[in-house]
């Protein structure tokens, strides 16, 4: 067969099965064609299996009532099953973010101690890092549940510290505040006053860029924040009031439950993920230049000074991104409850597996909510290490 | 590239190094501890918090706690309700890995004789404290002689391996690596031996060990994969890849677990041989750091040049070629501390296998507490610290090794 | 035959996806269980009840006086449902902890986490016998005199396998009809032989005149029952050695004696 050759060489083309973008097309188009053949073949098994035991497919089972009852909140087992995953779903969230904040704060401290001129402080921070970090977190959080909190006296012998929290067997009980008339209302107005004073910070931190002058913005948002918040408080007459836990017998009235599995995961999982931030810490406030210290130093700022003005800025920013992995890290570990019980999202998708709703749907919604929370995460990490990379140069 | 003469000048570090200030004891008392009157504060509040700890941890290793736990159950904890009259398979195994890991260590794989720096005994002895550690601990606690001389023999066939390989001549020193993944087949058909069962009888430590070795030993290539299908120019392919990365990464280990456990017998048709437990759980395991490998290699790619590429094709070489022997070695050597830090986790995250009721390490410790003779006593303290330091020693050794790795492969040096 | 052990959040995931093929668990015959989660339960063999258990040094004698309590139960069991139900139903409040296993229910209870343990009577006897005699033995425990709900447990195989569901079904149906018919281990060799009561023979897989053995279609081998009572024996006999009052458990035969007895067992016809 003849080609045709034009005199600039267009038109031609090889036959298709040595075209090489023909080729290309075709396998990937292979490719895809076995994925997705591969995974019908199973989802296929997966139903028939179903359907010839009769459970259901869909997500049906999700409204009706769950039959169980989840400790330590309101939830009742004629609540559907949905109500079940919120309140897991709500407890997974709660521990991480108050976990991110703890881990985030005491990494911080642990990073900078490992690099201090003290020697003890150095060395004592290096033991807490080098053990922990090579322990697997499940091991400490089922250390911290059984052999420190279930040790705990039972309730009927609970101590009480300076007669504000109640701290047993079954939970520590903490002073909260309770509605004590005008509550909303006080609440908005503590939002207010927290806007007005971000808005003065904000204010006075243009005037420091302007002129110079110190800008003391904390103590000014500080200051606003506690006028406006106090005001509403006079005004409104006491609208809310602490909440004392007080024990009697076996109940403790008053103030806010905190259960134990709740407090050993929380420990369990800051004290693991610190360690690893403070090993991020470290490394990053050693990627800032030597120079950077030096002339710090040469122009006579304290340790404490070059810290927080030229040396943490700049570690901060190179930080972020192993840090956003490790708050990731976090909000996963959390699924750890499992083990000792505390109600988060996979520990309530496994009571509901177990009360014989069907199982593949149950799994899929778990794995929906984790990736949902592990984008929220990466989204605003990802926005703050764009701001800090913009803002510089 | 030249060779290196046989004989090369060398200069003795001493003579390179800056000069020290020598400080009497009580400079570096002022320096270290005392500099100015925070530090003077800190160093006291510190000095007596970590006086009452250390006092506190002591008097319960040494005094209070009651270690007939463990001592009863130190075989359990370390190879489960294995068939008490196999164990020979397993001490066997521990040797032959342990002098051909000797073999391997003393005659240094493929490294050029004139890289390899002789080290004095003392020096190549110290990363090993932490294993000599645990091992007089197992010793006091079985408090037998067989015990102790077995575990003895173990060491002393590691160095006589080390000796052996130093003195292998090096023609032969280059299949040491061959031969240690050999010798980890045969260990593993030795051990798998009762009943033919494989590996489903094993629990405990060596469940640990055993899954460890095998995620590495798979994940390591689907990583590898994914990580070149995500930098792929198919775009079928990438998408793939990149999609199965982000969604295993953005789940925990547990909801695979989840999977493996209750729904794989669904995906299967009926009829079909469910695989065992720990089969299920390798499987979880594998596909869990097969997704972060991947996205750790993909970080070295990332960090292989373009130019060596470039280079590459110039020369005539095919693809496969190139990522095979230009782009690979350079993109892992980049990234080795990491993939060893992966292989690390992977390590602690055979704990959560309990999940789907497989008893390893932790597992153990635990169900010892329930035993008629330990139940009600509250012992877990002491289990679960001895486990924790069997999962320290593995872990911390394996981070020391990467360090050392790191500095003799100059990673991060240009 | 391979035994697998499960606990009871497992078993019925083990049972749908083909893990296992029968569950014998204490396994309570439910509405839910029987629709919507793909199982089909053969003929109870215990009829048991949910039970309520304190320390005997405690104050509690009813259900009423429990208010503001703990209560222990295990996870994924109808325990927890009836324990709900029953109590919202009274009116009183309490707070329900759950667990993964026994073991580690029993380490809460006695660290006093709960003042309430709540489980099939059955369990909770063979507990209070087993109770550590460093925390009052079983003396020191009491079972409330109430009864939360009724639990007929039996066992369990997978919807869709209706010769698997006879098989497991008359097998067990086999252990009663022995009773019935009052064969044992000892003798039943000696009534395969010589007993002349058609029932009997035909029971057996007998056929004196030479035709061929009555085959009731079930996909067992003629002899099925003979081979039952000649490996585990009969109802009595297992419920003697394992569960009787001779036992550590010391449970009554109660309402799981014959129907002669005034009990709840009556085996269908084998004909």
């Amino acid at each position: 067969m003849e080609r045709e050759r034009a005199a600039d060489g267009a038109g031609l083309r090889p036959p298709p099965w040595r075209d090489v973008r023909v080729l290309r097309i075709a396998f990937q188009v292979l490719v895809v064609g076995i994925v997705a053949g591969l995974g019908l073949y199973l989802v296929g098994n997966l139903t028939s299996n179903l359907d010839r035991q009769g459970i259901r497919t869909d997500f049906g089972y999700l409204s009706q009532p769950a039959g169980f009852a989840i400790a330590d909140t309101s939830f009742r087992s004629t609540d559907s099953v949905l109500d079940a995953l919120k309140v897991g779903i709500r407890n997974t969230a709660v521990l991480s973010l108050i976990g991110i904040v703890f881990a985030l704060f005491l990494g911080i401290v642990v990073g900078v101690a490992r690099l201090s001129r003290n020697w003890l402080v150095r060395k004592a921070a290096a033991v807490y890092v080098e053990s922990l970090r090579n322990i697997p977190v499940l091991v400490i959080i089922i250390f911290f549940y059984i052999a420190v909190v279930l040790r705990l006296p039972p309730i009927q012998q609970a101590s009480e510290w300076f007669g504000a929290a109640v701290i047993s067997n079954s939970g520590a009980v903490l002073p909260s505040l309770r509605d004590a008339g005008a509550a909303n209302l006080f609440t908005l107005f503590v939002v207010a006053g927290f806007v007005a004073g971000a808005a003065v910070a904000w204010m006075r931190t243009r005037r420091f860029d302007r002129t110079g002058e110190p800008h003391h913005r904390v103590l000014w948002f500080a200051g606003v924040f506690f006028v406006v918040a106090g005001a509403a408080y006079l005004v409104l007459g006491r609208p809310v009031a602490f909440s004392l836990p007080v024990r009697d017998g076996l109940v403790v009235a008053g103030g806010i439950r905190m259960p134990p599995e709740f407090a050993a995961m929380l420990v369990g999982l800051v004290v693991y993920t610190a360690s690893h931030i403070a090993e991020i810490v470290r490394g990053s406030i050693l990627a800032v230049a030597r120079g950077q210290s030096e002339a710090a130093t040469a122009l006579g700022l304290t340790d404490f000074q070059r810290l927080r003005f030229v040396v943490l800025p700049q570690a901060f920013r190179i930080m972020i991104p192993p840090l956003a992995n490790q708050f990731l890290n976090l909000t996963k570990n959390s699924s750890l409850a499992v083990f000792i019980g505390y109600a988060d999202v996979a520990s309530v998708t496994g009571i509901i597996v177990s009360q014989g709703n069907p199982a593949p749907q149950s799994i899929v919604l778990l794995m929906a909510v984790y990736l949902v929370f592990s984008l929220t995460i990466s989204l605003v990490t990802n926005t703050v290490n764009r701001r800090m990379t913009l803002t510089t140069r | 590239m030249t060779a290196l003469p046989e004989e090369t000048v060398r200069i003795p570090n001493e003579a390179l190094r800056p000069p020290v200030h020598a400080r009497s004891p009580r400079e570096w008392i002022k320096e270290n501890l005392f500099p100015n009157a925070f530090n003077s504060v800190l160093t006291v509040v510190f000095g007596a918090i970590i006086m009452w700890a250390v006092v506190r941890t002591a008097r319960f290793v040494f005094v209070t706690a009651q270690w007939s736990i463990v001592r009863a159950n130190l075989t359990n904890f370390m190879v489960g309700f294995f068939p008490r009259d196999e164990i020979w398979r397993i001490w066997v195994a521990m040797m032959l890995l342990a002098v051909v890991t000797g073999l391997r260590w003393g005659s240094g794989g493929r490294r050029r004789i004139a890289e390899r720096t002789p080290q004095p005994l003392r020096q190549s002895l110290k990363p090993l404290w932490p294993p000599a550690l645990l091992a007089v601990a197992i010793i006091v606690l079985s408090g037998s002689a067989v015990t102790a001389g077995l575990i003895t023999a173990l060491f002393l066939a590691g160095f006589g391996g080390r000796i052996a390989g130093a003195a292998l001549p090096q023609p032969i020193g280059r299949w040491t690596g061959v031969a240690l993944a050999v010798t980890l087949v045969v260990a593993y058909v030795l051990v798998a031996g009762p009943g033919g069962s494989g590996a489903s009888l094993w629990r405990g430590l060596l469940l640990t060990m055993a899954l460890a070795a095998a995620g590495i030993a798979l994940s390591f290539p689907i990583g590898v994969l994914l990580a070149l299908g995500r930098r792929s120019s198919f775009p079928a392919i990438r998408v793939l890849c990149v999609g199965y990365i982000e969604l295993i990464r953005g789940v925990p280990l547990i909801t695979l677990l989840f999977m493996a456990f209750l729904i794989l017998g669904f995906f299967l048709p009926p009829g079909a041989e469910i695989p065992t437990l720990v089969t299920r759980a390798l499987v979880a395991l594998v596909l869990f750091t097969a997704a972060y490998l991947a996205e750790v290699v993909r970080g070295g790619l990332q960090a292989v040049p373009k130019g060596q590429i470039e280079a590459a094709q110039a020369l005539g070489l095919s693809p496969v070629t190139i990522t095979r022997r230009i782009v690979l070695p350079q993109a892992l050597r980049a990234v080795l501390p990491a993939i060893v830090g992966q292989f690390i986790s992977l390590f602690k995250d055979t704990s959560l296998v309990g999940f789907i009721g497989l008893t390893e390490l932790l597992g153990v410790a635990q169900q010892v507490t329930k035993q008629p003779e330990f139940l009600g006593l509250g012992l877990h303290a002491e289990t679960l610290v001895f486990a924790s330091f069997i999962y320290w020693v593995g872990a911390y050794g394996m981070s020391r090794a990467s360090q050392r790795m790191e500095t003799r492969l100059g990673v991060g040096e240009r | 035959m391979t035994f697998k052990p499960l606990t009871a959040d497992q078993r019925f995931t083990a049972l749908q996806s083909g893990e296992i093929d029968v569950l014998i668990r204490n396994t309570t015959w439910t509405a839910k269980r029987d629709g919507s989660e793909g199982a089909a339960f053969a003929a109870t063999t215990f009829y048991d009840g949910q039970g309520m258990m304190v320390r005997a040094d405690s104050k509690y004698q009813r259900l009423e006086d429990m208010g503001n309590t703990t209560i222990c139960v295990l996870k994924g069991t109808t325990t927890e449902t009836n324990l709900e139900s029953q109590f919202r139903g009274r009116n009183i409040t309490y707070t329900p902890l759950s667990f993964q296993d026994n073991d580690t229910l029993r380490e809460a209870f006695i660290q006093g986490r709960c003042q309430g343990w709540t489980s099939d009577k059955s369990q909770l006897a063979g507990i209070r016998s087993n109770f550590p005699a460093a925390q009052g033995g079983p003396e020191g425990l009491r079972i409330l005199d109430v009864t939360l709900s009724k639990e007929p447990l039996g066992p369990v195989v997978r919807d869709g396998d209706t010769k698997w569901f006879d098989a497991v079904n008359w097998a067990t149906i086999a252990t009663i009809a022995a009773e019935e018919f009052g064969l044992t281990k000892a003798n039943v060799d000696q009534m395969k032989s010589s007993s002349t009561d058609p029932e009997v023979q035909r029971f057996l897989g007998v056929t004196p005149s030479g035709a061929d053995p009555f085959d009731a279609g079930l996909g067992l081998p003629a002899d099925f029952a003979y081979q039952v009572v000649k490996q585990v024996g009969n109802y009595a006999e297992i419920y003697t050695a394992h569960v009787g009052p001779e036992t550590p458990l010391g449970l009554p035969r109660g309402v799981n004696s014959l129907w002669t007895d005034g009990g709840l067992l009556y085996a269908p016809p084998y004909r």
